[in-house]
């Protein structure tokens, strides 16, 4: 898919019960997985399925895109014919605006789809779990000679449905009408990845210029007579993360060696940022089962079903169990956590417990001490 | 251009003393402590002293060598114009010929460092585990008035004759030198570092390659001249953990000095980070049934036995019933179900089948190190 163009979409989340963890980052920033940030899974997906050119559309927290994403050499998009660029967003999308993909983020950014020299532009939300090939729906395209493509799971419960939305009535593979939630009569959920032919792309742009509409959903919906919308199925892993419960039930899910393996044990790496940090070390108290870790950490506690991100140090006598440790936390000696959520940098003194529960997990901010 | 120092990394040798570790690949390309190789070491210790040309010499098995060094911006070392040089034996107007010596390596690419007209060459070993500030070194050289400084360091008096030792004056001038003797003067062992004034060396060098009975080598050749000639050399002494990995029992005792407490190396310090040229791979895994401990692990190892006091590098697989103690795993090896080994070197790669066992007490020689390399 050297021909395409792929865009991130943006995804900001205050409004969700994740706000404690997102005061200076964005969904698609959020850590995940010991060593990743949400966005890698779908810059990820979309590099590893030949794209060479990528917009990231941003939110009003550009600091940690930038700061995660830099150059976008780790992701491979920096070099002679790949490029990664930041695109400005319209608006700071929430995880419950109607507009699922808003075409004010399109009008705005006009000038890149125009000088694009593209075929196809795929696009994927930041904020999704999944390892993914673009090239399996993108003949789709050759096929049925479609101008839109889109991606649907028909397990309902793989996410939570939101009121946003969106169910597809097929006729055969092709999409015969669109429904948000509230309306919903079918069991095909669209799960925010669509591919788009660049010229229709474009007509769209025009569309929503002229009407002042910017839900991209309502303007398929309305052209579905001109426009050939096709759907393409997911199969195997995904997750979107949109609250609380699913960040951390994705986070455990990585401990099932099934799912670790199919996430990241494919040829398709999953690039993330790398750290010059040296191998994490054991110690001689170290007790470790059931867990993720990232590199250059310290463990000489008792850890148990937890997914522990870089450069975590843990004393003796300190047991840490159902818990997500970000980068750089400091636990002391003697403590016990159960059901934690830090933010990195937190660090714990001496003989701290701290027990949450599943459904309510104790959050730690960014630097906080206890 | 122009720079005040110019490092010339020896990297050429092939280490076959390291056994099957460097069938494939140079001894620096060797891996060390997980995720290093032993040429992260120099370099990582360039680029915290600030050099910022570096040439690698390399002449056996290189390619691994060459792409992990790449445009040495791992290290730092991607300054325009500068940088990081990777120079294997070439072919010039009279003909070209192997790097037949350790001088004569030097030598050969007298106009590559002719390019940057410095004042002083630092020549760097690749086999060599330590953590050093270079720029101290080139001071002390230009405190002394020096035309060549050799850092040393003071050895145990029983080991002294397994070295290449010096004597020094009240002010460290070196009056002698002794080649691993059997009665030592002195306990001060050469460390295969060297600054020369490079206008001095450059003089020397090409008076070397025209001497026919010279074997081109630094330590043989080249010093013993420039002492002969009265020349001032001084001693730099070095006072903190160094190891020559060159055997593979010195390779072992590096790598288990990364787990002992007690030894002063810690890669882990923050202001004297080593750097490595790695990409990014998986979270390690450590399922419910694992043991874990005093032990370091790279990320992608997928981890169902047990592991203790060991080393992984990346990517390793360890399946459930085995048990590894006192053992290297190198990227990529795959320990199959039920293994159990002590005492283990497993090269990159590797399989180790099913039920393989090489336990330290039903071994005729308990420490001796195995090295599984299929």
């Amino acid at each position: 898919m050297r021909d395409a163009l792929g865009i991130v979409l943006p995804q900001v989340g205050d409004d969700s019960d994740l706000h404690e963890l997102l005061g200076h980052r964005t969904i698609g920033t959020l850590p995940f997985g010991s060593r990743y940030r949400l966005i890698d899974f779908s810059l990820s997906n979309l590099v590893n399925s030949g794209i060479t050119k990528v917009g990231i559309i941003g939110s009003h927290k550009y600091s940690s895109i930038i700061d995660h994403l830099g150059t976008g050499k780790e992701w491979l998009l920096s070099r002679k014919t790949n490029d990664l660029a930041i695109l400005t967003g319209s608006v700071n999308r929430r995880i419950h605006d109607r507009n699922k993909i808003n075409m004010l983020d399109f009008i705005l950014n006009k000038g890149y789809f125009e000088q694009s020299n593209a075929d196809t532009v795929v696009m994927a939300a930041s904020n999704l779990v999944t390892t993914y090939d673009f090239n399996k729906p993108n003949e789709v395209f050759e096929k049925n000679k479609a101008d839109v493509v889109l991606i649907y799971r028909i397990d309902n419960e793989t996410f939570h449905t939101l009121p946003n939305d969106v169910f597809l009535t097929l006729d055969g593979r092709r999409v015969s009408d669109l429904s948000y939630a509230e309306n919903n009569k079918t069991d095909y959920k669209f799960v925010d990845m669509i591919l788009i032919k660049r010229d229709v792309l474009l007509k769209i742009i025009d569309i929503a210029e002229r009407n002042e509409t910017y839900d991209l959903m309502e303007i398929l919906k309305d052209n579905l007579d001109t426009l050939k919308v096709y759907a393409y199925k997911h199969e195997g892993y995904i997750n979107r993360i949109t609250d609380l419960e699913k960040y951390y039930k994705a986070n455990m899910d990585l401990l099932h060696y099934d799912v670790l393996s199919e996430l990241f044990f494919t040829d398709q790496p999953v690039y993330t940022k790398t750290k010059d940090n040296h191998p994490t070390q054991y110690g001689k108290n170290a007790c470790i089962e059931d867990c993720i870790v990232g590199s250059g950490g310290y463990i000489d506690g008792k850890i148990e079903h937890s997914v522990v991100f870089r450069e975590n140090e843990l004393d003796e006598g300190s047991e840490v169990k159902n818990s997500i440790l970000m980068q750089k936390c400091k636990i002391g000696k003697n403590c016990k956590l159960n059901y934690v959520i830090f933010d990195k940098e937190v660090t714990v003194r001496d003989n701290t417990e701290l027990i949450g529960t599943e459904d309510n997990p104790i959050i730690m901010k960014k630097g906080e001490t206890i | 251009m122009k720079t005040e120092t110019v490092a010339m990394l020896l990297a050429g040798g092939q280490g076959s003393r390291l056994g099957s570790l460097t069938f494939n690949n140079a001894k620096p390309a060797v891996l060390f402590g997980g995720k290093y190789r032993i040429i992260d070491f120099p370099l990582s210790n360039a680029m915290n002293s600030e050099i910022d040309t570096v040439g690698v010499l390399t002449q056996y098995r290189p390619y691994l060598l060459n792409t992990y060094i790449s445009d040495g911006v791992a290290w730092g070392l991607d300054k325009p114009g500068y940088g990081v040089s990777i120079l294997p034996p070439y072919e010039g107007r009279k003909g070209g010929r192997w790097y037949e010596g350790t001088a004569d390596a030097i030598a050969q690419n007298i106009d590559f460092i002719d390019q940057y007209d410095p004042e002083y060459v630092l020549i760097l070993s690749g086999d060599h585990i330590y953590q050093m500030d270079y720029s101290k070194l080139i001071d002390y050289h230009k405190k002394k008035k020096a035309q060549l400084t050799i850092a040393v360091m003071e050895v145990p008096w029983d080991d002294a004759s397994r070295f290449g030792l010096v004597e020094v004056n009240d002010e460290n001038r070196i009056i002698a030198f002794q080649e691993k003797p059997e009665h030592p003067k002195s306990n001060l062992a050469s460390m295969g570092i060297y600054v020369f004034n490079w206008k001095e060396l450059r003089k020397e060098l090409v008076d070397d390659m025209e001497a026919e009975d010279s074997a081109h080598d630094f330590g043989m050749n080249i010093i013993p001249t420039m002492h002969a000639k009265d020349m001032r050399i001084f001693a730099y002494i070095f006072n903190d953990y160094w190891r020559d990995v060159g055997t593979v029992q010195s390779y072992f005792d590096a790598n288990m000095d990364l787990l002992d407490d007690d030894v002063d190396f810690n890669i882990k310090d923050k202001n004297n980070p080593f750097f490595s040229n790695n990409f990014s791979r998986s979270p390690q895994f450590i399922s419910d049934d694992a043991k874990v401990k005093d032990s370091l692990i790279c990320d992608g190892c997928v981890i169902f036995g047990e592991v203790e006091h060991s080393i992984l590098s990346q990517d390793i697989f360890v399946d459930k019933h085995v048990v590894l103690k006192n053992c290297i795993v190198h990227t990529g090896a795959e320990i199959e179900d039920g293994a159990i080994l002590e005492n283990c070197i497993v090269g990159s790669y590797a399989k180790v089948a099913k039920d393989t066992r090489y336990i330290a007490s039903e071994s005729d020689n308990p420490d001796e190190i195995h090295v599984l390399n299929e």
